[in-house]
């Protein structure tokens, strides 16, 4: 057979072949070791001196042709694969992925580490506090007398007869235990669990979560208040909120005050601000004298102001949530939803 | 509380203010008003009608028919036929005619119907109808003088809106339990005068005043006023009508009166029968007294109860007889028969906290324990008795007072005199007000206000505070500030920054803890974060045989079987997990709390108080054929464990089983995590007492494999932190050799590992166990383990010498130890 038979032989089969591993057997076939451009060169040396170089010559230019015509065959095979490979996958986007158990923060704690990061991040403290609270602090050093209704069985757990050892029934009582240890200026908030021996339903438990803040420094003023307080709302709720002071009383401020912010929810009234658009969210005061002289600090010097957030209420209002035991259900459907 | 604007105009002139700009400014500087209604609202949608005639109805006997002019420009011929079937309708009557298209209470619509046969155009109200009484006797017959076609409202003058105050807001203020109070803040708000009020006592004869005994200090002061000659009737419409304005049901004359005072001024007060006084007391007059100890004296007070009294208690008695319990309430046998007319009026002072305690320890708290609870003003019995006695001579003109009032006790005067600096109130409300404004504020408000020197150049005043406000609110200059502050109004002052020295607060290592373990555990752990409560029921200890265990406990709790305190927080998880396991079959808890141990309370008595992580992980128990060796729930909460001391950078501890198992832990599958540096055991993993988990629900289908985790905060804190220092990456490949030993069932892994760190002489960097089997090819009594090891040097590549030379060592000290190599 000719070079140009051979090459035009080749040229067809390869041509047909449409499988990458046929086209390799076909390569070794005409370019291998034992195959048919390398069994034509071998034949070379047997010819006649003056034929060798035109011979050699056809041979070589044969085996760059066909060399030329696999690699271009190849490439087109490989071609159409990944074509092939690309087109052929329509994957169904509803197909739902294995499912992953997912872990996660009770919502009480997601809200106190955001309040938490706001003040620390203007040089707050985050304070603690016993649960199981000495009398003194809950009540003495807040400048509730023996005789404030506060102070009755209906709202109190009193662990003692004596009635010297309470469940505390709000976080003030690490007001007092911060001065004890620290000197004016310093501000801390102190974020925890409070008890109130009430009956429970939906919108009253007797275990809930709340906030205090405490400032105290020269000069400490309303003015300041009102600034820390709309700080603290710009920092929860992402915006500015009208807010507004009105007379409150609580033994341990004087003055002391209820401060509502403007519904964040609605404009014109709805059922979380009960048509007012106005959300009671914190008593607030400037600190009382006598709570200021129980925590070593002289009132001449120094004022300071105090603030009270209610934590699971804040929960309950970001989320919806229409009955506080949830709360503290331990039911996993609630807390997954956080 | 509730204030009706018609009541409050009694006191000041109102005009000009809608009550919606009244309302809102009483938020805004007195006290929160929690609503505005309309009284009567359906008074004002009836009309004066006259009722030309009435015949009966021709097919009803009870029935009436009348034709009843309602003016308009209508002519007598014009007049509405309306059906009625109140059998006080009569001819000549002006009445209250609900016309076609009227809605009354209740959703009702009057409409056109037939009544058996006739046609009615409307409807005769009664006094109930329209929320204006409860009188049951038919329809309400009007003035004779009340306009034709005029609203009922505006005709009988009853357009009122009614404010509500919420109590808690006035807890604090006493002299707010009362028009007259409400009206003087109005004044200060306003700058408007309050109306004059004229309390003084009118004139008596000279007969002798009532004799009044006080034998105990919780009476400071007692007044009682002799009244003749008058009968309890109807009282007037206009004193009706105010009472109903604010909720009080109007009873007869004594009653409505004594209720006006109290709401007018704040002042309860008490109308006895005086007769009946004198027959039970044999003539011995008023005697106030504590309740006697031994005599377990009772009354029966007006509401027909039978009460027990103790010696804290308040009597007024009739002589020794209880007539009244004082303050709370009067007694059934002294009330004011309708045919007296001899009465004794009582208005008295009595101790805040005795009265709060008695009707506390009763249940039974009335508009008047509300307000002596309150601590009142001593001034006020006197000007609440001319108030009272002036009243009741308008009304009843033939009324005698005989005597002088006897006024008896010992009470102070609590006004004082409180030193006010400017400055003060400048620095405490953050806005420069000038002084004329301060003193101002004060001045409306009743204070008075003067200039202590010439020196101060009018910034320091003496403020005299009245009596009204002097008994419990204002003490000290602090509470001016507030007076001033509420009056300007808080709104009005600019909010400040606060300046302090920049720092960062301290480092805070419980926080960062209890947030690195949250993280940790809600992120890779996949655990949920749940929040349980403090208490722990008296059941769930039972079930974990743990009530011999010391808790603080409240001797007052809510629910029967929960006064106590957990003292760990492990076994509040464990009820959560039998409902969690109805809809999961992988539950997974975790729970940062507080838990209190009495018996180490320190010597100001408070109980120790540890901070716990308790970790529950439950779900369906593992195929036994196709489970992995270490795929035991036990075995993966102790590995979340171990990554939670490891990642928070503790040193690497050892677990051991020295520790008591906690009654909630199967004994023999407890683990305690020994941690370098901490006093005790930092963590406790364990499987669930097998005999423990039907007790807590999780038995048939529920049935679980759980393991639980403590970890004690404290512990972990006090824990040694592993070395920091960065450690050279190996300058030399290492070679990995495969070792598996069978071994009796008593030999613990941890000695082999030894002996695998033993037989490479410092060049084992890491052993892995990766199977661990038992079965027929290894023998009864014996299991095999089998081990990736990591041989690697510093100093140079390791060769197969190495590896030979190390498994021979290995071979030989396990055989030494009882076990075989096996061969690969």
């Amino acid at each position: 057979m000719t070079a140009e038979d051979t090459l035009q032989q080749a040229r067809e089969r390869i041509g047909a072949c449409a499988d990458p591993g046929a086209l390799k057997e076909l390569e070794r076939e005409y370019l291998g070791k034992k195959g048919a451009v390398a069994a034509m060169l071998a034949e070379i040396p047997k010819l006649a001196p003056q034929a060798r170089k035109a011979d050699g010559q056809r041979a070589n230019d044969l085996k760059q042709a066909l060399q030329a015509l696999f690699d271009e065959r190849g490439a087109a095979l490989a071609t159409t694969k990944l074509d092939a490979l690309l087109r052929a996958d329509d994957f169904d986007p509803t197909l739902p992925p294995p499912r992953a158990l997912r872990g996660g923060l009770h919502p009480i704690t997601q809200v106190t580490r955001e309040l938490e990061d706001l003040f620390t991040s203007m040089g707050y403290e985050v304070l603690d506090g016993p649960e199981v609270e000495l009398d003194h602090y809950n009540f003495e050093a807040l400048n509730i007398s023996k005789d404030h209704p506060a102070r009755d069985s209906q709202d109190t757990f009193y662990c003692d007869d004596a009635g010297r050892l309470v469940l505390r029934t709000h976080t003030s009582p690490v007001q007092v235990r911060a001065m004890e240890k620290r000197k004016p200026p310093f501000r801390v908030i102190a974020p925890g669990r409070v008890f109130r021996q009430e009956t429970t339903d939906a919108s009253h438990d007797h275990t809930f979560y709340q906030m205090e803040g405490l400032v105290v420094g020269k000069d400490i003023s309303v003015a300041h208040l009102i600034g820390a307080m709309k700080t603290l709302l710009r920092g929860m709720f992402g915006r500015d909120l009208e807010v507004r002071l009105r007379p409150g009383h609580f033994p341990f401020v004087e003055p002391g005050f209820e401060l509502d912010a403007r519904c964040p929810f609605c404009e014109a009234g709805c059922s979380v601000c009960k048509r007012t658009t106005w959300i009671e969210l914190l008593p607030c005061g400037l600190v009382h004298p006598n709570v200021l002289r129980a925590g070593g600090i002289d009132p001449e010097v120094f004022s300071g102001f105090a603030f009270g957030l209610g934590l699971s209420r804040l929960v309950m209002l970001r989320h919806g949530i229409d009955d506080v035991r949830h709360l503290l259900s331990g039911d996993l459907r609630f807390l997954e939803q956080f | 509380m509730k204030a009706s604007l018609r009541w409050l105009s009694r006191h000041i002139d109102l005009s000009g203010l809608t009550p919606e700009t009244i309302a809102n400014d009483l938020t805004l500087s007195t006290a929160e008003v929690e609503g505005i209604e309309r009284f009567a609202p359906a008074t004002s949608d009836v009309v004066v009608g006259h009722v030309v005639s009435r015949e009966r109805h021709p097919d009803a006997e009870k029935l009436s028919l009348c034709r009843v002019d309602v003016g308009a420009g209508s002519g007598p011929g014009e007049a509405l036929q309306i059906v009625c079937g109140a059998p006080n309708v009569a001819a000549g009557q002006k009445v209250a005619v609900a016309k076609i298209g009227t809605k009354l209470p209740g959703d009702l619509t009057i409409k056109r119907s037939k009544i058996r046969g006739v046609e009615s155009f409307g409807m005769i109200c009664s006094a109930r109808e329209l929320g204006v009484g409860d009188d049951h006797d038919g329809i309400w017959v009007l003035p004779e003088n009340a306009p034709l076609g005029a609203s009922v409202a505006s005709a009988l003058a009853l357009e009122d809106f009614v404010i509500e105050i919420d109590n808690k807001s006035l807890t604090h203020r006493p002299d707010l339990w009362g028009h007259r109070g409400l009206a003087r803040e109005l004044a200060a708000i306003y700058e408007r005068r309050l109306r004059p009020l004229d309390l003084a006592p009118p004139a008596t004869g000279s007969g002798a005043a009532y004799p009044v005994a006080i034998e105990s200090p919780a009476c400071t002061r007692y007044v009682a006023l002799v009244i003749d000659g008058v009968r309890a009737g109807r009282s007037p419409e206009w004193l009706r009508h105010l009472l109903l304005a604010v909720g009080q049901r109007p009873i007869d004359l004594f009653v409505d009166l004594s209720n006006f005072v109290m709401l007018d001024l704040g002042q309860p007060n008490h109308v006895f029968d005086r007769h009946r006084l004198d027959a039970l007391g044999a003539g011995r007059g008023i005697v106030v007294r504590a309740a006697r100890a031994s005599a377990a004296e009772t009354i029966r007070t007006l509401d027909g109860v039978e009460r027990k009294t103790t010696p804290a208690d308040l009597l007024i008695c009739a002589g020794d007889a209880p007539v009244a319990l004082a303050g709370i309430m009067g007694g059934d046998d002294s009330k004011v028969a309708p045919e007296s007319e001899a009465l004794l009026l009582e208005v008295a002072s009595f101790r805040a906290t005795t009265i709060r305690r008695t009707s506390s320890r009763l249940g039974l708290r009335t508009d008047s324990s509300a307000r002596f609870e309150k601590a009142l003003d001593p001034h006020l019995p006197l000007a609440a008795a001319g108030h009272f006695a002036r009243l009741l001579q308008s009304i009843a003109p033939g009324v005698r007072f005989p005597a002088k009032p006897t006024d008896v006790g010992v009470w102070q005067d609590p006004t004082t005199t409180i030193e006010l600096r400017a400055e003060r109130v400048r620095s405490a409300l953050g806005k420069p007000l000038p002084a004329s404004e301060i003193r101002g504020i004060l001045e409306r408000l009743e204070f008075g206000v003067e200039a202590t020197s010439v020196e101060t150049a009018g910034e320091t005043f003496r403020v005299r505070v009245p009596s009204f406000r002097a008994t419990k609110d204002i003490t000290m200059e602090q509470d001016l500030v507030e007076e001033i502050g509420r009056i300007h109004r808080y709104g009005n002052i600019a909010e400040a920054p606060l300046t302090f020295t920049i720092a960062p607060p301290a480092r805070d290592e419980r926080r960062r803890l209890v947030r690195h373990l949250q993280d940790r555990l809600a992120g890779g752990g996949r655990f949920r974060e749940n929040l349980s409560y403090s208490f722990i029921a008296d059941a769930l200890l039972e079930k974990l045989g743990a009530s011999d265990e010391p808790h603080v406990r409240v001797i007052n709790p809510v629910h029967q079987g929960e006064s106590r305190i957990r003292r760990t927080v492990a076994p509040s998880l464990l009820p959560a997990l039998e409902a969690n396991r109805r809809h999961h079959t992988d539950v997974r808890l975790f729970e940062i709390g507080k838990a209190y141990e009495p018996e180490a309370s320190d010597a100001r008595g408070e109980p120790r108080e540890r901070h716990y992580l308790a970790l529950a992980w439950a779900g369906s128990r593992p195929n036994p054929k196709t489970a992995r060796w270490d795929g035991s729930r036990l075995q993966k909460l102790q590995a979340v464990v171990e990554d939670l001391v490891a990642s928070f950078g503790l040193a690497r501890g050892t677990w051991t089983k020295d520790g008591n198992p906690p009654r909630w832990a199967h004994p023999g599958k407890s683990l305690f995590l020994a941690l370098p540096g901490a006093p005790h055991a930092a963590a406790v993993v364990a499987e669930l007492e097998p005999g423990l988990a039907p007790k807590l629900g999780l038995a048939g289908d529920l049935d679980s494999e759980v393991a639980v985790a403590e970890l004690c905060l404290d512990a972990l804190l006090s824990a040694e932190r592993r070395g920091s220092a960065y450690r050279p990456l190996p300058r030399y490949p290492g070679i990995k050799v495969d070792v598996a030993v069978s071994v009796p069932e008593a030999t613990r892994a941890g000695e082999l590992v030894a002996l695998v760190e033993s037989a490479g002489k410092g060049q084992v960097v890491d052993v892995e166990l990766f199977d661990l089997y038992r079965g027929k090819s290894i023998g009864e009594g014996r299991k095999s383990l089998a081990f990736h090891v990591l041989l690697q040097s510093d100093a140079r590549t390791l060769t197969d010498q190495d590896e030979q030379k190390f498994l021979q060592r290995f071979e030989k000290l396990v055989t030494e130890a009882g076990g075989e190599l096996r061969k690969a």
